[in-house]
């Protein structure tokens, strides 16, 4: 009666509305609004509201999520910075030794990684991961077809590629493939020595044109130097020891620039 | 994988329709949920299982967005109808003949930010009014006035009387 009507508030009419009252409490509202019509429209507009909401915002859930927000990419990212900042010493020496030789690399040794440089490396390496370990599929264009797969990632990267000739630092080519990256394609180019230890070097077009040191980075056993050079960001991964890798980067970074 | 980056990966659609109705701005809301997940996964290792991931995830977001307000002054852009009926300037989909979805896009950016975040959280997250409280860091009383206060102004807003937009031929 009125004394039960009473306790019933506006608070409790949007408790209604959102489902948020169950027994006694929901029964209560339900004789209440028998009562008093003015407040079945209440309810019935906060309701009306709410769906109008969901209809407005809801479909922002169903959209596809950008590459840039999947969380696992994230970690691993994350992993990559942490990595490459605690051996950032260890890295720094090697690459002051190797710059008195070539010069070039002992630039800008300090900077950070930039957000395109850590997606360029996890890319790397993910695509590593994938396809090193592939025996019947390694490659899309094997080595026989060098001349093909040149020319043909060369068109689709809009750049002119050399596929580097790694058979100086025990390499021989495998094959290639075009690969999706974030931001358009990317190339990979797969060498394996005389033990079928596999390298991998991947490409992606640069978009600053700005020249980058050589820096390093190491997750999950997976090395890996990477560099941006006039037109091309290019990462080597490897699970080779990092005075080698060096090498063959070294070796790469010549040939394609 | 952990089972706390699986919980965190299944968050990503409701933060960014949280971050996309709170800023109607498709890249910028984005950014604060790439800022929002980059601080979680950073700082999982703290997280404790007393309440759930979505929560916790939620209160990262919040305080991102409005770490960003502060730090530009900004308020939500107001968005015009004058481009109606297509697509409005948010990047949510109004279709010709649905004013009522333009018209509340609109009372919702005029609406104060404390009442958009608890209706957004109660309405369209479905929250229960417990876990929006312990998202938003307030008592349940002053949820419930928000949320009250809430609706009404943005009944003010959308339907006193004659519409305020009419077809154009």
């Amino acid at each position: 009666m009125s004394s039960e009507e009473r306790k019933i508030t506006e608070h409790d009419l949007h408790a209604y509305a959102d489902g948020a009252l169950d027994g006694p409490a929901r029964a209560a509202v339900e004789a209440y609004l028998a009562e008093h019509p003015a407040a079945v429209g209440e309810v019935e507009d906060f309701k009306r509201q709410s769906e109008t909401l969901r209809a407005l915002y809801g479909p922002v859930a169903a959209e596809p999520v950008p590459h840039r927000l999947n969380a696992y990419r994230i970690e691993r990212e994350s992993r990559i910075r942490t990595v490459t900042w605690s051996r950032m010493a260890a890295a720094a020496v090697l690459l002051l030794a190797a710059g008195t030789a070539g010069g070039w690399y002992g630039r800008a040794l300090y900077a950070p990684e930039t957000p395109a440089q850590v997606a360029l490396v996890d890319e790397a390496m993910e695509a590593h991961r994938v396809y090193s370990g592939e025996v019947v599929h390694p490659v899309e264009v094997w080595a026989g077809q060098k001349d093909h797969l040149q020319s043909w990632l060369s068109k689709r990267l809009a750049r002119t590629l050399t596929v580097p000739d790694l058979r100086s630092d025990g390499l021989t080519l495998v094959g290639g493939r075009l690969l999706p990256a974030a931001n358009g394609p990317a190339a990979q180019f797969m060498y394996e020595d005389d033990t079928g230890h596999r390298v991998t070097l991947y490409i992606i077009p640069a978009k600053e044109g700005r020249e980058t040191s050589f820096r390093y980075a190491s997750l999950d056993r997976l090395e890996a130097f990477f560099w941006t050079d006039e037109a091309i960001s290019c990462a080597l991964v490897g699970d080779l020891p990092r005075d080698r890798l060096q090498e063959i980067a070294t070796q790469a970074y010549k040939q394609l620039g | 994988m952990s089972r706390i980056m699986d919980e965190i990966e299944e968050c990503v659609p409701a933060l960014r329709r949280y971050a996309r109705a709170l800023t109607h701005d498709p890249d910028r809301a984005d950014d604060l949920v790439q800022d929002c997940l980059e601080r979680a996964i950073r700082k999982r290792g703290l997280w404790r299982p007393s309440g759930s991931v979505r929560s916790w995830m939620f209160r990262i977001l919040l305080n991102v967005y409005r770490n960003d307000l502060r730090k530009a002054r900004r308020s939500p852009a107001p968005v015009s109808l004058e481009g109606l009926p297509g697509r409005d300037p948010a990047g949510l989909d109004v279709q010709p003949g649905r004013l009522a979805l333009a018209e509340t896009a609109q009372a919702m950016q005029a609406l104060p930010a404390e009442q958009r975040e608890v209706l957004l959280l109660v309405a369209v997250e479905e929250m229960s009014y417990a876990e929006a409280a312990a998202v938003l860091a307030i008592p349940a009383g002053t949820l419930m006035s928000r949320l009250a206060r809430a609706r009404a102004t943005l009944r003010s807003l959308t339907d006193n009387g004659a519409p305020k937009l009419r077809s154009v031929k």
